[in-house]
């Protein structure tokens, strides 16, 4: 692995770019969905849909519509970075970078006696 | 970007094709079996009836769901949840145990692969010939092969995509419709869809879906610790590896018992060589085990240069099947797992609950009696059809009325008109009233259903 960068003062380290981007991503994506959602949906059409065993009003609906819109987003978000971060790209085995793919070679080249007809 | 590499090398490869080995042996036999019983369930479960429904439906503009006999509605979400749940926990508590038993012979990936691949040996031949073939130039007899393979992939990714949609729509009705081509656009869509998510991840993708696109194989090395089972090469007993003649002297040849014939390279279906140790590309389908175990047998050394074995055994320490990580999975896999399944056989098959009317506050009746009007949402989730009555809790004077007699057909939701009469004299204000409403027919269906009675408030007129 490559040597630790020392950090630079006033920016932020690339783990702590990713969970800002992720939860910015979700916060806007929420948002967007909210909006859309509410536009086009009537809250109270939940309670008439008789679902939940409480009745709600307006505004505790679109709250919780953000919310549920929020953690979807961070699970996509943050999934998405982890995925990035951690892909082959990286290198396949820790601290060997990319590999090039293993040799193969003809069972039976340096082993005269293998009889592979079967195999 | 491609600028900054050195000359003459991209940092982009393009991946090698993988043309997988065919392999005998112990675990292509469980995987055999994996790939029968897990796909028999698939294409057959919705052809099977249980009661009068599907076996396994979800009914989703009926917003219901038919498992087995028992039918969830959407107020069951909660069971879906705990159903999550239980998957992942199963997940972790699988993989501590035994390391990635998912990916080898269980994930719907490995298991399409391995038929779209036993399809591809049946037209196209084995590894050599399909090199071999691939790099021919087109031909008579290419074509015929690579045609004859398109077919039978391109009908069973068909035929996967209906079954599908199977588990949806009834699979019967569906099936008519596709003979009389009289399906819905949904239908159709979904089941040219997912038929060509199968065709295109199991005969394409393949070993890339698990490489780039699966979020299990990034984060299942945290629930791996050192006495989980891995597929391992012995280093210790493989090295130095060389080619040889049969029945040499390993000590005067300065040989370990690798004898290098790549047969191990070969047959895995992800490409990479298990000899440069834990990877985790790996998907611990233990194809280099079985090849490498016959491979012992001929040249006579003892099996298990690869094997099943966990990084402990392989450091000469003691392996520790039972293990903190394992009692804490297992412990609330079996406490989620019974309280799901004692809440689902105990459940009550009736939802009911008494609304207020919201616009008035009640009526006074001759002979000081206050009426106070409801409507009763209620639902028989039994599949049969069932006679509920109210029944009033003791030294309660009370008089209930509904607008039509409480005969729900199986699986009926009804909303009825109910009205509750009480005598002035039973009290002031708000009265809490627990009612019981019970099945004529069956005892134990019975619901308590809470009730607001208002009755008006007495001053003292001076």
């Amino acid at each position: 692995m490559a040597k630790r960068k020392k950090s630079i003062p006033g920016r932020w380290g690339r783990r702590k770019r990713d969970i800002g981007v992720s939860i910015w991503v979700a916060f806007l994506a929420a948002c967007a969905g909210t909006f859309v959602i509410f536009a086009v949906m009537d809250p109270e059409a939940l309670n008439d849909a008789w679902v939940l065993p409480w009745e709600m009003d307006r505004k505790l609906a679109y709250s919780l519509g953000f919310a549920f819109l929020f953690v979807v987003g961070l699970l996509a978000s943050g999934l998405t970075a982890f995925m990035i971060r951690t892909g082959p790209a990286k290198g396949h085995v820790k601290g060997k970078g990319r590999r090039p793919p293993p040799v193969i070679t003809s069972p039976t080249k340096d082993n005269p006696d293998l009889d592979i007809g079967d195999l | 970007m491609a600028k900054n590499a050195p000359e003459g090398e991209s940092l982009y490869r393009k991946e090698p094709k993988i043309y997988p080995r065919h392999v005998t042996g112990r675990f292509a036999r469980l995987r055999v079996v994996a790939v029968w019983v897990l796909l028999g369930l698939y294409y057959l479960l919705p052809w099977i009836n249980i009661g009068g429904n599907q076996a396994v439906l979800f009914d989703l503009p009926a917003r219901k769901f038919y498992i087995f006999g028992l039918t969830f509605w959407p107020q069951d979400f909660i069971y879906l949840a705990l159903l999550l749940i239980t998957a992942g926990l199963s997940l972790f508590f699988f993989t501590a145990l035994a390391g990635r038993l998912w990916c080898g012979f269980a994930c719907p990936q490995t298991v399409w692969t391995e038929v779209f691949v036993m399809i591809e040996r049946w037209t196209e031949g084995d590894r050599q010939k399909r090199i071999k073939l691939d790099k021919a130039p087109w031909s008579r007899e290419k074509i015929l092969k690579k045609s004859a393979k398109q077919f039978l992939w391109v009908t069973f990714a068909a035929w996967t995509g209906f079954t599908f949609v199977g588990f949806f729509t009834p699979i019967r009705e569906l099936g008519s419709g596709v003979i009389n081509l009289s399906l819905g656009p949904w239908e159709t869509f979904w089941m040219i869809f997912y038929g060509f998510a199968t065709y295109g991840n199991a005969g394409y993708l393949r070993e890339q879906v698990c490489k780039y696109m699966c979020p299990y194989a990034r984060f299942q090395s945290a629930m791996f610790d050192k006495d989980t089972l891995i597929i391992s090469y012995d280093k210790e007993r493989g090295e130095p590896r060389g080619g040889r003649k049969k029945g040499i002297d390993l000590k005067e040849a300065g040989l370990g018992t690798c004898i290098n014939c790549t047969l191990c390279v070969q047959v895995c279906p992800t490409g990479i060589d298990i000899r440069e140790g834990l990877q985790y590309e790996c998907i611990a389908c233990a194809a280099c085990i079985d090849v490498c175990d016959q491979v012992m047998d001929k040249m006579e050394y003892p099996r298990g240069l690869i094997r099943y074995t966990t990084e402990h055994a392989l450091k000469h320490k003691k392996t520790h099947v039972f293990r903190p990580r394992i009692f804490v999975y297992g412990a609330l896999l079996l406490v989620i797992v019974s309280s799901t399944l004692w809440s689902m056989t105990h459940r009550t098959p009736l939802r009911a609950e008494l609304i207020r009317d919201r616009n008035a506050l009640y009526r006074e009746l001759p002979g000081d009696i206050i009426d106070n009007v409801y409507t009763l949402k209620i639902t028989n989730m039994d599949s049969s059809a069932h006679t509920y009555r109210f029944v009033l809790p003791e030294g309660i004077d009370a008089e209930i009325e509904t607008s039509r007699p409480l005969d729900l057909s199986a699986e009926e939701v009804a909303g009825v008109s109910v009205r509750i009469r009480m005598p002035r004299s039973a009290g002031q204000g708000i009265q809490n009233v627990d009612l019981q409403l019970h099945a004529e027919d069956d005892p134990s269906i019975s619901k308590i259903v809470k009730a607001k009675v208002l009755l008006p408030l007495e001053f003292d007129n001076p």
